[in-house]
């Protein structure tokens, strides 16, 4: 039975490994668009000892999806250095990076969403600390450098601040997603500031319509679309500086200012009327299936909260700009607070350090690193020397350009936070929010959660 | 493992004579009889059954209607956009832009069309409407669509066309072939074989030979040990994960390797996560041979080794093929260790990782969810028929003393 | 290519050497056991203690490979949780029974302990009741292996399926929109609304109970069956002249019969339930109230990385098996006691 069966799996594997054969090809021919060129090959000019090294690299973008998007950024990395790159990802990175670190079995570069978690892996000394040379860099090179930098910039064993990881890949959360010919046939016209968007949900609502979709469901992870809702208004209705203080916890949970924000999420999703599906579907629905209810015929909704990434789970034949757009999810007129942005991004660091590692985190502040992504889907840059005309569609370069004119760009809360809160009792508290929780009970209890890591 | 699948040893203990006293007794308890165990069967059954109706549906109309409509046609309303002047023709004086609106999908009916959201279904097929645009709109029933004018068009948004479709029910293999398909799934078979089957032939012997001593070896502490193993049956084996890695990855220095994951590393993981349950089941069903038998092979100076080789390793073979079928089920089916311990590249992937990573970031396609689901079960599955008569004997003879 | 060719070749040689090598080992020690401490040569008292001396050791020589195993892969992983277990976050600084009081004040600990003991009381139950119905009634049809082999099937399902599987029965769609899930369409067929399942808290634990036991309940009938067939027929027989009714049979003749099977799957299940983490993981991952022990160990083992607190959840988990634990060891040593 047993060797009948090693038969037959080595039948299939000399029938496929044939078709396995994977053409390190490169996506765009050298030399040709709006690519910065020049860059590529000064890079490759100033890493020619690198040939027949292994490079192992750990990421978050997985099959299906963004794998092969950064795959064919490696390929210009592997081109370029002769180095020979594996990528590995799962659906849970963050814990099998963290496994791998604790156990020394970690990628020479790991590359993760959460600057929170990367700073944990830094106390425990799991990460190795990057030059002051490339410091300057990330801040000089990138819209915002500051920002980045104290973004990478983490408390070692010792507590000693060191700098640690490199931006590659932004998102924006400050976006709501509609379908343009429902909102002409209806009627509607796209709010100006957040007090427009609350109106016109009301007006939505009294026309018969339903005006939002909202979807927190993400298996182990459910919970977090709500995040970036509670988030993005706490940046229209409070200071960034107590946005900073927040997600330190200096201000509490329970706090009134932090209550209103919740009450203000709750406006919107806690309303039958509101939503599709009413609030009892909020919880259970997948937030990947929930923009298709843009989608349907008659809409089962005209507006979705939700990053820049979305579009990839819009339905196959959906073109951007005509069949749906964004629009910034708008700024207070009440609250005099400029245009708050929200986002989100990967961060790289060096797990194992090796020659071809930090060849590779200097490929990352290279432009061509960008723009070959950037050229084919959700893929915004910070990085000032990325040609904005290889964008691949006049949505990204909008978004790029909600994320340059900012005036106040703050990171994904949740993600700043401690993992216990950040991805723990916050996701379970906007769950319990929208159960039917008040403000007071989620915000009191997120706060004990806090109180006890401390 | 040939040795011991002599025909010879599967006729021992032979199975009781039908029971044909119960048979006797047919009356309307035995009518309950089959109706009741048709009425578990059927629970039992039936959200398998959902799933495999579901994966050989139509991908389009899985998500949107439930499987036990599968047989039934479904209505749909949908949306499409058609061309913009770009693509007009000009033909005997009009101008003419035409297409499908359901595209290249063949098995729709046109049950109306219109041209707002809420007036899908407005004009009959075959009908006309005048369009916004300039000219007019027909769309035949097979959803083949002409947009007719006298002038030319000038538009460069192509306007929305929604309609009423009716799906008739189709079953297809496409999911299947969408999952089987994709880069890397034999490859990641194969690992799965490489893993399951050494994993699964290595516990055998060194649990046989424990659950021997431990059922009919008389020695200090095997109390003691009897109790360990099941207490070990219950460590939470997430505990392990990082000691034992990093043992691999300090073992894995001093040979000078790249890191501890390899092929090597996860079979004796397996075999030891495997062990107390195999000494656990061998152990009773050993205890439960007969005592007779051991003590005249004793008295005529059989040592344990021969009795063990001889006897007991013979007359223990359904017990083996039980745990063999556990031990293939749990290796087979299990992604925690083998994320860990063989990693998650491209190259090392085993079947369960490979469907987990396609559907992570594509939660929403029910297509591959459903087929890749039904693909992981199959070869469980074919073990578990092929070795389900030893199964249902051997597994617990033991405790039926 | 080359590395598949050569990944399977090193499989079957692996399976080629650890075969022989436990040939070799066992055959070899046995050997070299009775070559070197051979009675042969000595008579009298000499010859008495040699063979006390080799009736001593052949049972460790028999157990060493897997006691080896055990060791290296489970017992030192407990002692390295216990230590873990009264340590800081990073496994670093002695904090005493710290871990354990926050363990004792966390809402969300106390909600598990709870939630498992739900657990352990309906789907050990549940699933050795239908498993023992469906073994005796299939018993007696001639379609009972057909039936058996069905009600199997749920346990040769991996967990990425049997999620799926579930996902079907448990949908939600809102009030109104076509129920694509199994439960909701069976309700809003009858007029009520659809309810959103897996989010009523206190209910929806038992919706994940009944997958637990839809997939245990093949291997309690399994085990049950085979236990069944061996009742002495003669006893039934008795019973049945006596003109005793099936169901009194079933009651007081069979179940008296296996009750020591009963026991046996009873604990069994006991024990994956309290290792029952996929389940959790994957439908709610301890969401609306659900949270069970092994799934809150690995949240705070791998989610928020803090082994104290991961690792003391652990040692209760433990614990919670010393019962089953001692029970066994009582019964090994009662069974020592008639051999």
């Amino acid at each position: 039975m047993k060797i009948n069966m090693m038969a037959a799996a080595m039948l299939l594997g000399v029938s496929f490994a044939a078709a396995n054969v994977q053409a390190a090809e490169l996506k765009f021919p050298k030399g040709e668009g709006a690519f910065s060129w020049s860059a590529l090959e000064k890079f490759a000019a100033d890493h020619t000892d690198l040939k027949g090294q292994t490079l192992t690299i750990w990421g978050p973008w997985r099959e299906g999806g963004d794998q092969e998007m950064f795959q064919s950024v490696l390929a210009y990395f592997e081109d370029a250095t002769g180095v020979t790159v594996k990528y590995g990802s799962s659906e849970n990175y963050e814990q099998q990076a963290q496994i791998d670190a604790a156990a020394g079995s970690s990628a020479n570069v790991t590359i993760l969403p959460q600057p929170g978690l990367l700073a944990d892996m830094a106390s425990k000394g799991y990460l190795t600390p990057l030059s002051d040379a490339l410091k300057a860099r990330v801040e000089a090179e990138n819209a915002a450098g500051a920002s980045f930098v104290s973004l990478g910039t983490y408390n070692d064993k010792a507590g000693k601040a060191e700098f640690y990881a490199v931006p590659y890949k932004s998102d924006l959360k400050s976006l709501v997603w509609y379908s343009p010919d429902n909102f002409t046939d209806a009627g509607y016209a796209v709010p100006q500031t957040y007090e427009e968007l609350k109106t016109l949900t009301e007006k939505m609502v009294a026309d018969g319509n339903t005006p939002w979709c909202i979807g927190l469901g993400s298996g182990g992870a459910t919970g977090w679309p709500a995040t970036d809702w509670v988030e993005d208004i706490m940046l229209r209705i409070n200071t960034p500086e107590d946005y900073d203080a927040w997600v330190k916890n200096d201000l509490k949970f329970n706090d009134p200012k932090v209550i209103a924000a919740l009450d203000e999420f709750g406006w919107f999703a806690k309303n039958d009327k509101n939503v599709d599906g009413g609030v009892a579907a909020v919880g259970t629905t997948d937030f990947r299936e929930s923009p298709l209810g843009l989608f349907s015929v008659p809409p089962k909704c005209y507006m979705h909260h939700q990053a820049s990434f979305i579009p990839s789970f819009f339905p196959k034949d959906t073109k951007l700009g005509t069949d749906a757009n964004f629009f910034y999810f708008p700024q207070s007129s009440e609250h005099d607070l400029g245009k708050p942005v929200l986002g989100a991004g990967t961060l790289a660091v060096v797990t194992k350090d090796s020659p071809a590692a930090q060849a590779f985190v200097d490929f990352l502040l290279n432009p061509i690193s960008n723009e070959v992504w950037m050229a084919q889907s959700g893929f915004l840059s910070t990085l000032k020397a990325a040609n904005v005309d290889t964008y691949a569609n006049e949505t990204l370069k909008g978004e790029g350009s909600i994320l340059l004119n900012a005036t106040t760009f703050r990171f994904d809360g949740s993600d700043l936070m401690p993992g216990a809160i950040g991805a723990g009792s916050f996701w379970t508290g906007m769950v319990d929010f929208v159960g039917g929780k008040s403000a007071k009970d989620v915000g009191d209890e997120i706060q004990a959660s806090w109180d006890a890591i401390k | 493992m040939t040795a011991v699948a002599e025909p010879a040893v599967l006729t021992d203990a032979p199975a009781k004579p039908y029971r044909s006293s119960w048979r006797k007794r047919l009356n309307a308890g035995r009518v309950i009889t089959h109706v009741l165990l048709l009425l578990l069967v059927a629970l039992w059954t039936l959200p398998t059954v959902g799933l495999l109706v579901s994966s050989l549906r139509d991908k389009d109309q899985l998500a949107v209607s439930g499987w036990w409509t599968a047989l039934r046609p479904s209505e749909s309303l949908g949306v499409t956009r058609i061309g913009t002047a770009a693509d007009q023709v000009a033909k005997d004086g009009h101008f003419v832009i035409s297409g499908n609106v359901f595209g290249a999908d063949t098995n729709k009916q046109l049950g109306g069309f219109g041209l707002t959201n809420s007036t899908p279904g407005q004009t009959p097929p075959g009908g006309t409407m005048p369009m916004s645009d300039g000219g007019t709109l027909t769309v035949a029933a097979n959803g083949a669509f002409a947009w007719t004018s006298d002038t030319q068009f000038t538009h460069t948004r192509g306007p929305r066309v929604f309609y009423l479709a009716e799906i008739a029910p189709r079953f297809t293999l496409d999911n299947y072939y969408e999952v089987l398909t994709s880069n890397g799934v034999w490859r990641s078979f194969i690992n799965s074989f490489t893993v399951t089957i050494p994993a699964t032939i290595i516990p055998i012997l060194i649990a046989a030979f424990a659950a021997y001593a431990l059922a009919w070896m008389r020695f200090p502490f095997r109390g003691f040990i009897v109790a360990l193993v099941v207490g070990l049956l219950v460590v939470p084996l997430q505990m392990s994960l990082i000691p034992l890695l990093t043992l691999y990855n300090q073992l894995a220095q001093l040979f000078g390797a790249e890191n501890g994951k390899t092929y090597q590393g996860i079979w004796l993981a397996h075999t030891a996560f495997g062990l107390p349950l195999a000494i656990y089941l061998l152990r009773n069903y050993m205890v439960g041979l007969p005592k007779e038998i051991m003590e005249s092979a004793r008295i005529d100076g059989a040592s344990h080794f021969k009795i063990f080789t001889g006897m007991v390793l013979p007359l223990s073979f359904p017990a083996l093929a039980s745990f063999s079928i556990f031990q293939f089920l749990w290796v087979w089916n299990d992604l925690l260790v083998a994320m860990v311990f063989l990693g998650a590249q491209q190259d090392k992937l085993v079947l369960t990782g490979k469907l987990v990573s396609l559907l992570g970031s594509r939660g929403n396609n029910w297509e591959i969810l459903t087929a890749g689901a039904f693909i992981t079960i199959v070869v469980p599955l074919i073990v578990f028929f092929a070795l389900q008569r030893y199964f249902v004997r051997g597994l617990l003879a033991g405790s039926v003393k | 290519m080359g590395d598949v060719l050569q990944q399977i070749t090193g499989a079957i040689v692996a399976i080629v050497v650890a075969l022989a090598a436990c040939v070799a080992y066992f055959w070899g020690s046995n050997w070299m056991l009775d070559r070197f401490l051979s009675s042969r040569k000595v008579t009298g008292d000499a010859e008495t203690r040699r063979d006390h001396l080799r009736d001593s050791i052949r049972p460790w020589l028999f157990l060493l490979p897997a006691l080896l195993f055990l060791s290296v892969y489970l017992v030192y992983p407990v002692f390295e949780t216990l230590r873990l277990s009264v340590l800081d976050k990073t496994g670093s600084n002695f904090v005493g029974f710290a871990n354990y009081a926050w363990a004792l004040s966390d809402n969300n600990f106390q909600r598990s302990i709870l939630n498992n003991i739900m657990w352990l009381i309906v789907v050990p139950s549940l699933a050795t009741a239908f498993g023992l119905v469906i073994a005796v009634l299939a018993d007696r049809l001639w379609w009972g292996n057909i039936a058996k082999s069905l009600v199997f099937m749920p346990m040769a399902i991996s967990f990425v399926g049997a999620s799926v599987i579930w996902r079907f029965v448990y949908d939600y769609r809102g009030e109104g929109d076509v129920q694509i899930g199994l439960l909701n369409a069976i309700v809003t067929g009858f007029g009520l609304p659809p309810q959103a399942w897996i989010t009523i808290p206190v209910w929806n634990s038992l919706f994940l109970m009944i997958i637990l036991v839809w997939i245990q309940t093949g291997f309690a009938m399994v085990i049950l069956s085979a236990a069944l067939r061996g009742i002495p027929e003669e006893t039934l027989e008795a019973a049945r002249i006596d003109g005793a009714s099936d169901v009194r049979i079933f009651f007081d003749i069979m179940i008296p019969q296996i009750i020591g099977t009963i026991v046996v799957v009873w604990t069994t299940i006991t024990i994956v339930v309290l290792k029952v983490f996929d389940i959790i993981f994957a439908m709610t991952n301890g969401q609306w109230d659900t949270e069970v022990l092994a799934n809150f160990m690995f949240k705070w083992m791998f989610v928020n990385f803090d082994y104290g607190r991961g690792s003391a959840v652990a040692v209760v988990i433990m614990l919670a098996v010393l019962p089953i634990m001692i029970w066994n060891i009582r019964r090994a040593n009662a069974e020592q006691g008639t051999r």
